[in-house]
């Protein structure tokens, strides 16, 4: 049993139909990868874990159903998600920002605070300044720490290089490996960045117009034709 | 002079209370309370009943009062607002007709002829020329202390910064574990309390009447309008700048221009600054 199930999963924005029949597994303590262009599906079939779109089919973590629950439930069960843009509060400082986070576990704040602030020293030293003055690469660390703050069995991130510099996106695949390799969170991003994709994960699954096309390894899914063809262009 | 700042102090503080709540309900719900006033005027009554109808003790009459307006607030929230807040207009159309309808059972109930309230705190301050009634120090201090502790309870508790989180982003505030429906169920009992506080000392201020519902929610918009909706700073001033420009008007010009100056504050901002003064829509 993988630690992660989805069963033929349909999401819909009103009557339109965004996903079709998704079934993908990750197993516990493995980075997994969804890669995609535009408009594939990816960020709604995260918001679809997290209970936020309509869906049928069935979501499963650690054996428990997730279908029907609501996003708070789903956070208590150990569902951190970032997603993509943040979703950060702009007018509250850094701290504030994680320690809403920590809004269904407030039991392990300090201690997350000082796991938050040890992947990501400049939240430290930043931790009064407004999430809405701060970069791109800043904002995104504290997406992911308030996604930490919560405790999760299982993280979510959603595009977590999109619009970073390079260096930047080295520093949030640091601390995503360490997440997973130090605090044993398994781990489900969805990216466009394929080098960055298959650079961290070991299954990678290619999500296209709503549906897997393809899934593999990351090395499997680097060799193969349609993915060369269709994200590097030979 | 100190009369008009004193009595522009205590008004301030009691449009505060009321201006508050309603600019909480419009940061974390999105929607606009008409029946906001109607908070007030049931605390009023409340108060009324609990002490001299029942000959309750006042400190008990005012927790009377202030639940009322919390139960009051809960009620609206989820037999009315819950059903209806992805249609802001829905809202407003139907707590408006909800105070419409809760003025006339009150009529029922009371008769439409204004009841005199006893001062909650009876006696008059005098210094030098100065006559203060007791009940207006009692209401300013009150009135501070009680805003005063919802500032630090909205900055510094777990609570108050859910709150917060869903004023600013409510998708944010989902996936971070909380429910934005309680945290709305939180404000409008919180609004509910305040306001009804408010409405106590109004009654001793002024009268209690069916029709007492209708000023304070000018004042209510006129302030979050001005402030900026959404901002609790913004409320908290502007609150005091129509608090001290109404007693002046009252006291220096004209009792009957009382609010003519407001509105005509609330059409200025609004043609030159249309998000307000401090404009935000987040707590």
């Amino acid at each position: 049993m993988a630690f992660l199930e989805i069963r033929n999963l349909d999401a819909f924005y009103g009557r339109a139909r965004s996903l079709h029949g998704v079934t993908l597994d990750v197993e516990a303590g493995r980075i997994a990868a969804i890669i995609g262009p535009n408009g594939a599906g990816k960020s709604t079939l995260l918001d679809s874990i997290l209970g936020l779109v309509r869906t049928t089919g069935e979501i499963r973590l650690d054996g428990v159903s997730l279908t029907g629950r609501s996003a708070t439930e789903i956070v208590r069960l150990g569902v951190g998600y970032a997603p993509e843009r943040g979703h950060l509060f702009p007018f509250m400082g850094v701290r504030d920002n994680l320690l809403v986070g920590a809004h269904t576990a407030p039991r392990d704040a300090e201690r997350n605070l000082r796991r938050v602030f040890d992947l990501f020293p400049v939240l430290e030293e930043r931790q009064n300044q407004e999430t809405g003055t701060q970069s791109g690469g800043e904002r995104q660390m504290v997406s992911l720490g308030r996604a930490l703050m919560s405790s999760p069995r299982l993280l979510v991130v959603d595009e977590p290089t999109i619009g970073l510099a390079p260096r930047v996106c080295h520093d949030i695949a640091a601390a995503l490996r360490r997440m997973n390799e130090e605090l044993g969170i398994t781990i489900l991003i969805t990216e466009q960045n394929v080098n960055f994709a298959t650079h961290l994960a070991r299954d990678v699954l290619v999500l296209e117009t709503g549906e897997i096309r393809l899934r593999g390894t990351a090395d499997e899914l680097m060799n193969n034709p349609h993915v060369r063809e269709a994200y590097f262009g030979h | 002079m100190t009369n008009i700042l004193i009595q522009g102090l205590a008004l301030s503080g009691l449009y505060a209370l009321v201006a508050v709540g309603f600019t909480m309900i419009f940061s974390v719900g999105r929607v606009l309370n008409l029946a906001h006033g109607v908070f007030l005027m049931l605390g009023g009554y409340a108060y009324y009943t609990a002490v001299q109808v029942f000959g309750i003790s006042k400190g008990a009459g005012i927790a009377i009062a202030v639940l009322a307006g919390a139960a009051f607030g809960i009620l609206t929230y989820t037999v009315l607002v819950r059903r209806l807040e992805h249609n802001p207009i829905a809202v407003e159309i139907s707590t408006l007709i909800l105070a419409v309808v809760m003025q006339a059972l009150i009529v029922v109930v009371y008769t439409s002829a204004p009841k005199s309230m006893w001062p909650i705190v009876p006696g008059v301050f005098r210094h030098e020329g100065v006559f203060v009634s007791h009940n207006i120090l009692a209401a300013m201090v009150l009135s501070w202390i009680v805003l005063g502790g919802l500032v630090v309870f909205v900055r510094r508790t777990r609570l108050g910064r859910a709150l917060r989180a869903v004023s600013m982003d409510r998708k944010g505030a989902v996936i971070s574990g909380i429910d934005p429906h309680r945290m709305s169920l939180a404000t409008w009992a919180i609004s509910g309390g305040l306001a009804a506080l408010a409405g106590v000392f109004f009654a001793t201020y002024t009268q209690l009447t069916p029709g007492m519902w209708v000023a304070p929610l000018i004042i209510a918009v006129a302030v979050v309008v001005v402030g900026g909706i959404g901002s609790i700073v913004g409320s908290l001033v502007v609150a005091h700048l129509i608090g001290f420009m109404e007693t002046v008007t009252t006291t220096l010009v004209a009792a009957e221009l009382r609010g003519v100056f407001t509105m005509v504050l609330v059409i200025v901002v609004l043609v030159i600054v249309p998000k307000g003064l401090f404009g935000r829509e987040e707590l």
